[in-house]
């Protein structure tokens, strides 16, 4: 089966300054991944290889079958859908619901099909109460999730997200999770940049980490969180810091070292004798 | 004495009438940080405004009861997106950050005393010669802060203060705040990133709805009610997710400290 | 050239042009075009002086005969090049710096500053709607009324955005007090030698006197 995306030794440079080298991995349908690094390793130039906004100089960029050196932005949008840092800044139709009907309008869908997929966004992240409202008139938060329910709206393959819970509260975050592991169930990969650890505990399983250009590891994500709770410093290295959970897991030597606050919950109740309650 | 005081304030936006805030009373001393929580629009950044002397003064609406600040200093205000806050006039970072220093009108090598100091606290030193624009989110929210420490504020604000930096940038922020309220400054700061309140705040005041909940010390983010309202730091929900009794450990040490002496 | 102070640039910026229409045609708008080409060349603006006059040429051709139009040509010519030539020689920061320390209130230099550092701020804020557009689906191809669509798609986020935060920029400097009357300290102010100032007085001089001579 071909891959969702596939990185076949992708290098790019910003004129003399080197931003990957040799990048290689790939992404199965499903499949929901963090792409961890400190800032300037290299991650934004990577979402902007798969979106087609910057083409590799050197190696292949595959969506799918596509190679991304023959696909414009506009024809990937049918493939992969993504949400970047200051997303707020793109909305501009008079409703929510008008705004999050831009891109599969865009892409040429029929009405009725643009509707539903619009509903399930919305409905996906709970903002079925905001659907009539000015974009604008949300608070900031808010239009996160409407440019997230924008590029969910596309129900694309390939889903791809640059520190999409920055600024948002913890019911917030978990709408995110829900949406994410949703997509994915529904066939659809995840590509996530995050500082946020939690998050990406709670929501993905697989990570890549990239240094100054190269991809330094590819690994499970509860691997690398074990990892870093257990002070090996692979992740203070990267500026990150083991997220309270798996904290928590290695301090009470929780059995399977659980990163997820539901799962952590379950081992400290069945350690304590007791039964776990269902979290959000 | 620094001190901010709040009696029983009502606050109201232009053109609406469910008030933002309602009666709420708070103090906040010198020395001491206090965090607001909330969830979303609960009032906890138009209870910073207020506290900054911007609303109703510059935001306009109306407001009931009283607000007073004494003590030396002014009052800064860190609102939470990075790029609406910066100058406009300075065309390096190092001049970003004395565009306060220097609207207050102080003598030259005491501007640059300050800033310079802002800097090396926010560990800001490498950029201090780049362009403002072209800094990413988590550069700027540093340089927008340091402009807001070089004005020496004896009240400062802090309106998601970590949104945009990485866990270091916000572990390191966070010490930075203590170091502050160590020399004597007000600081009250409204945040969702719970996990670090227990080695923040001094006390932790919940915000439902524009109404002032509860107050207490940090050891309320574990309480029954406030794990319900999804304002618990993680390790609480994990407590509570086990059904292990309340009040829940707030922090990692807590959590540990309770485990060995059940 | 650069380091002189800001009002000297814009005394020779500004008399360039006025000379260039005061003068007798050809030979005044030939002098002084020759100047302000020169003055381009040397701070790496030539060809954008030499290609935002040329369109005027052609549409003076079309509607002149050929002494009007190298008399308007060279005149036109004179006023873009010092233009261009300012633009490239003087950063906004310098002018501010300047104009705080010659006792302009910190707000009136503020609107100067923050119009001129708007162009990039917007220009980048373009860039990254036109870019989250396109991968929304939006097609920078098609007829006209395709390209109107598109057009408004990202005319509008920008407008938008850039109202919406109106309200907080004007919270932020207002806590950082930029209020009206405040005393700003001027951080670096440009030195200005006495040769700066006369040369200042002699071109407005020179302007009056060509004026006077024009109308005598």
């Amino acid at each position: 089966m071909t891959p969702t995306l596939r990185f076949d030794r992708v290098s790019f440079s910003y004129g003399a300054v080197q931003a990957l080298s040799d990048v290689s991995f790939a992404l199965d349908s499903g499949e929901r991944v963090a792409l961890l690094g400190r800032n300037g390793a290299g991650k934004s130039t990577l979402l902007r290889l798969v979106t087609g906004l910057a083409r590799p100089r050197v190696g292949t960029v595959w969506v799918g079958d596509w190679d991304t050196r023959d696909a414009t932005p506009d024809r990937l949008a049918r493939r992969v859908g993504s949400v970047f840092q200051h997303a707020d800044q793109q909305l501009f139709a008079r409703t929510l619901e008008d705004d999050v009907a831009f891109g599969p309008r865009a892409i040429g869908l029929a009405p009725a099909e643009v509707a539903s997929r619009v509903a399930r966004a919305l409905a996906a992240l709970e903002l079925g109460e905001h659907v009539r409202e000015h974009p604008y008139d949300l608070p900031p938060a808010l239009r996160k999730l409407a440019a997230l329910a924008g590029a969910l709206a596309l129900e694309p393959a390939l889903l791809v997200l640059d520190e999409p819970t920055a600024g948002l509260d913890r019911a917030l975050r978990a709408r995110v999770t829900r949406a994410l592991l949703e997509r994915s169930a529904a066939g659809a990969a995840v590509l996530v940049i995050t500082h946020d650890l939690t998050f990406a505990a709670e929501s993905l399983d697989r990570a890549l980490v990239l240094d100054r250009g190269r991809l330094a590891r590819d690994s499970s994500l509860p691997g690398l969180l074990g990892e870093g709770a257990g002070g090996g410093g692979a992740l203070e290295a990267l500026g990150l810091l083991p997220p309270p959970v798996a904290s928590l897991s290695a301090a009470l030597a929780l059995p399977g070292r659980p990163i997820r606050a539901a799962d952590a919950a379950r081992a400290l109740a069945r350690v304590a004798g007791g039964e776990s309650r269902h979290l959000d | 004495m620094t001190r901010l005081a709040l009696e029983r304030v009502t606050f109201r936006y232009p053109a609406t009438e469910a008030p933002a805030l309602l009666d709420v009373s708070l103090e906040v001393p010198g020395g001491e940080v206090v965090a607001l929580v909330g969830s979303i629009g609960a009032g906890a950044s138009t209870l910073l405004l207020v506290a900054a002397d911007l609303a109703p003064r510059v935001v306009g609406g109306r407001l009931e009861g009283r607000v007073a600040f004494d003590g030396e200093g002014v009052r800064g205000i860190v609102l939470p997106t990075p790029w609406t806050q910066l100058s406009g006039m300075a065309f390096t970072v190092w001049d970003e950050v004395a565009f306060g220093p220097a609207n207050l009108g102080l003598a030259r090598d005491e501007i640059t005393r300050r800033v310079d100091r802002a800097i090396a606290r926010l560990g800001i030193e490498g950029l201090v010669s780049r362009e403002p624009t072209t800094l990413s989110g988590g550069e700027l929210q540093r340089v927008i802060i340091a402009g807001i420490l070089a004005m020496q504020p004896g009240l400062l604000l802090l309106d998601e203060p970590t949104a945009e930096l990485d866990p270091i940038g916000a572990r390191s922020l966070w010490e930075l705040v203590r170091a502050l309220a160590r020399e004597g400054t007000a600081i009250l700061v409204a945040t969702s990133d719970l996990d670090a309140l227990p080695a923040v705040a001094d006390r932790v005041a919940w915000l439902d709805r524009g109404r002032l909940q509860a107050i207490g010390s940090a050891d309320l983010l574990g309480s029954e009610a406030l794990v319900a309202a999804s304002l618990g730091p993680t390790v609480a929900n994990v407590w509570h997710g086990a059904r292990l009794p309340s009040p829940y450990p707030v922090s990692v040490a807590q959590a540990l400290q309770r485990w060995e002496q059940r | 050239m650069t380091r002189l102070h800001p009002f000297t640039l814009l005394a020779i910026a500004a008399a360039l042009p006025a000379l260039a229409w005061i003068l007798p045609a050809p030979a005044g708008g030939l002098a002084m075009a020759v100047v302000a080409l020169a003055l381009a060349l040397t701070t790496g603006v030539f060809r954008t002086a030499v290609f935002t006059a040329a369109p005027f040429w052609l549409f003076l051709l079309l509607l002149h005969d050929i002494p009007t139009t190298v008399a308007i040509g060279l005149r036109i010519t004179t006023m873009v090049s010092s233009f261009v030539w300012v633009v490239a020689a003087l950063p906004p920061p310098r002018l501010v710096e300047a104009m705080v320390a010659a006792g302009w209130s910190a707000s009136a230099a503020y609107v100067f500053a923050a119009t001129l550092s708007a162009v990039p701020v917007l220009r980048a804020r373009a860039g990254r709607i036109a870019d989250a557009q396109r991968c929304r689906g939006l097609s920078p191809r098609g007829g006209p009324v395709q390209r109107l669509r598109a057009l408004r798609a990202l005319a509008m986020p920008l407008i938008l955005s850039a109202l919406h935060e109106v309200d907080e920029r004007g919270l932020a400097l207002e806590t950082r007090r930029l209020v009206p009357g405040a005393r700003r300290t001027p951080l670096a102010p440009p030195s200005d030698h006495a040769v700066e100032r006369v040369t200042r007085w002699a071109l407005a001089a020179a302007c009056a006197a060509a004026l006077a001579w024009r109308l005598r």
